[in-house]
């Protein structure tokens, strides 16, 4: 007993040991006194993630993203230096962020260039193309983006899983081909859902994020966990053969729900930046789009008895994230929110196709067939089509 | 361990992702004024250069009706030499607008230059020192050999030195910068001032003052993102300058604006004579409205009949969003002078 504690000891102190050692000489190397790095400058930073235009008001959300604190001294409307206050306080550290409150009376559809000046004369500058009112989260708009969300995500979904009596009554090959199909779906939801993260950190997050990176790592962490919780969900479904086809249209439709939380947020987003038309737009193109998500859920399942109420509770998990999409996209909309949910998405729907890959090898053994790769083919153009009309 | 680690990057993420949910103390709200007069609260900081009176090192309202008329003595035949001494400085940090610290290069410590001021015929002496980091001269604008031009005389840093001496002329109003290539890198960064060669019968009595209209370009983006008559933008916005009804007013306008070719001068409530460069006694127009290029200058001289405030500023609206705005507040002398005013009331 003694001997076990001691060597546990020992094996705590061995995987600190190299932490201390690192510590120290860190300490050394940048702590006070040290001479041994002082050259170079520092150039400090900061970001304006989010431009608002509410009541002779607009209210731009700054955050610090460079290496050291920065005092926020001064506002302009397209140069047009302006009183103007900052909430909490002007004095930023690293990575805090504040709101600037510049009182103004600014014009609808007209574009804007705000600018925000530090303590050693740098001006930041965030350009706005339209100018539109914030929207504010009342009932009725609470309830105008829920009734959009369900057009978008829930209705969508639903009407696709109509297609599940006609997948249960195709022959064996055919079959393949349309799992097949959904896997070819997922893999351009999944392109497009990393595509639109990483678009949406260059655009709109400061480059101390490392926005690929980030994307990557969440992606990645979020395909791992997902994985893991398949794995738990499958093992406890046993071995009740009804319940691996349930599991992975659980699963389908859990990344298909964080991919139309992404696309709720596009349309929130879009709307509340007065982009209408293309928040019409986005409406459109998703609502085409995402019947063939109710397809892919439906898929797996086709091959067990119809179960009318499961059915409708994926099709549920996969259609409602778009819904509260919509409200986070609209209301309280933040590029580093949107790309952790973007990123989580894509790992979420890369996890999904790994699993129905595996399920039809499992099911017919290989899957250099013939009608597999046609349907995964068919599946990215189908995909590629609809998403044109976005 | 794998929690302590998880725990703690979930609240790093937490923090990013939800930083505005932070709960600070509720202090005291703070109060600003719009340009439309509306009046707002705030429970954090005020940032506002325009309207809120603020005060920065440097006092443009000192620097304008201050006149330095040098170390006087007479020689021998009888003429009088000015004597002047000129420190260059390139080190100091100043605060140019509230908030705002810019690496200024400085004559005798401050942007402009100490405004130096002879009368035409004066023997003008200027022993120079630099003590800036890099090399520095002064070119005056006006009458003086070749070898007091401040173009090929280099002086070198740390402490170099070289004494200008001619004779003061012709009358008007110049300006004197450093010459150092890149000129507009050591214009830019303040080593400019103004030269006042008064004429020998003197002019009218009046109430002077000098406007240095000046830029600063803060992140070197080749574009200003500060203008001002005198340094500090907006300053006399929020500390207008008290004047008399019925009093002669003389303004010496220098621009020393780099970048953008032109300025101008812009007066409200009144119109006034307009010497180009000072130099003739006789004004060339009497307008609101004068155009200067690049280091171009002038004598302003007008009266206000009525009291009250007045603007003058740019009539580049580019200029006069970023500071160069200003107010005359024009009082009844024959009133007792109660020296309050209610500015923004």
């Amino acid at each position: 007993m003694e001997v076990k504690r001691s060597s546990k000891t020992k094996t705590a102190v061995s995987a600190i040991i190299p932490f201390v050692l690192l510590a120290v000489m860190i300490g050394y190397v940048f702590g006070p006194g040290s001479e041994l790095i002082s050259f170079g400058v520092v150039i400090p930073e900061i970001s304006i993630e989010k431009v608002e235009f509410v009541d002779s008001e607009i209210i731009a959300t700054v955050r610090n993203t460079g290496p050291i604190a920065v005092d926020i001294v001064m506002a302009d409307i397209d140069d047009m230096i302006l009183p103007a206050a900052i909430e909490p306080d002007k004095h930023l550290e690293r990575f805090e962020s504040a709101i600037v409150r510049i009182p103004f009376e600014w014009n609808e559809g007209q574009p804007y260039a705000i600018g925000l000046t530090i303590d050693d004369g740098t001006r930041f500058e965030k350009q706005v193309d339209v100018a539109a009112p914030s929207i504010q989260p009342t009932i009725e708009m609470i309830s105008y983006f829920a009734v959009i969300g369900t057009y978008v995500g829930i209705i969508p979904v639903m009407i696709g899983l109509l297609w599940f009596p006609f997948i249960s009554k195709l022959s064996r090959s055919k079959y393949k081909f349309f799992l097949a199909l959904t896997v070819g779906l997922l893999l351009f939801l999944g392109i497009s859902s990393a595509e639109e993260a990483i678009e949406t950190s260059a655009e709109n997050l400061s480059d101390v994020f490392n926005g690929v990176l980030l994307v990557a790592t969440v992606a990645i962490v979020s395909f791992l966990a997902l994985n893991y919780l398949g794995e738990k969900l499958k093992k406890r479904a046993g071995a009740s053969k009804l319940a691996g086809p349930v599991a992975i249209a659980l699963m389908i439709a859990i990344g298909i729900g964080l991919h139309n939380f992404g696309e709720g947020l596009a349309i929130g987003a879009a709307i509340v930046l007065g982009e209408a038309a293309l928040g019409a737009f986005l409406i459109v193109g998703f609502a085409l789009h995402n019947t063939t998500e109710g397809f892919a859920i439906a898929a797996p399942m086709a091959r067990t008895k119809l179960m009318i109420g499961r059915l409708a509770a994926l099709g549920m998990i996969a259609g409602v994230p778009a819904i509260f999409g919509t409200w986070v996209g609209g209301f309280v909309y933040s590029p580093l929110t949107a790309v952790i949910f973007l990123a989580i998405g894509t790992g979420a729907i890369f996890q999904v196709i790994v699993l129905i890959m595996r399920w039809i090898q499992n099911e017919e053994g290989k899957l250099s067939n013939s009608s597999v790769l046609a349907g995964i083919a068919v599946g990215m153009l189908i995909m590629y089509i609809t998403s044109i009309l976005v | 361990m794998f929690i302590v680690i998880a725990t703690v990057s979930l609240g790093f993420v937490g923090y990013l992702v939800f930083p505005t949910m932070d709960i600070t103390a509720q202090e005291q709200p703070e109060v600003f004024v719009t340009h439309s007069g509306a009046v707002v609260q705030t429970t954090g900081d005020v940032l506002d250069p325009v309207y809120t009176i603020q005060e920065v090192e440097f006092d443009p309202q000192k620097y304008l009706r201050d006149f330095d008329y040098g170390k006087v003595s007479k020689l021998e035949d009888g003429t009088t030499l000015r004597e002047f001494t000129i420190i260059a400085e390139d080190d100091k940090i100043m605060e140019i607008a509230p908030g705002i610290f810019y690496n200024v290069w400085t004559f005798n410590g401050s942007v402009p230059g100490p405004t130096i001021r002879a009368t035409e015929g004066d023997l003008v002496r200027i022993y120079f020192i630099n003590n800036g980091d890099k090399e520095h001269t002064i070119h005056f604008h006006g009458n003086h050999p070749a070898e007091m031009d401040g173009i090929f005389e280099i002086v070198g840093s740390g402490g170099g030195q070289f004494t200008y001496e001619f004779i003061a002329g012709p009358v008007g109003v110049h300006p004197y910068h450093c010459h150092v290539m890149p000129v507009e890198e050591h214009i830019g960064h303040g080593l400019y001032g103004v030269f006042i060669v008064d004429p020998k019968e003197g002019r009218q009595q009046a109430d002077e003052m000098v406007m240095v209209l000046n830029g600063f370009d803060t992140d070197f983006d080749g574009e200003n993102n500060l203008y001002a008559a005198n340094t500090i933008p907006f300053y006399y916005q929020h500390h207008p300058i008290q004047i008399n009804m019925n009093e002669l007013i003389r303004v010496y306008v220098v621009n020393m604006v780099g970048l953008d070719p032109i300025n101008n001068f812009h007066l409200h409530g009144t119109l006034y004579h307009y010497y180009p460069t000072g130099t003739d006694l006789v004004p060339s127009y009497f307008t609101d409205m004068v155009t200067f290029s690049q280091s171009e200058r002038g004598i302003l001289e007008f009266e206000y009949e009525y009291t009250g405030k007045y603007m003058f500023h740019a009539h580049l609206t580019e200029f006069s969003d970023k500071g160069w705005t200003g107010l005359f507040y024009v009082k009844d002398s024959s009133q007792l002078n109660t020296e309050v005013y209610n500015f923004g009331s």
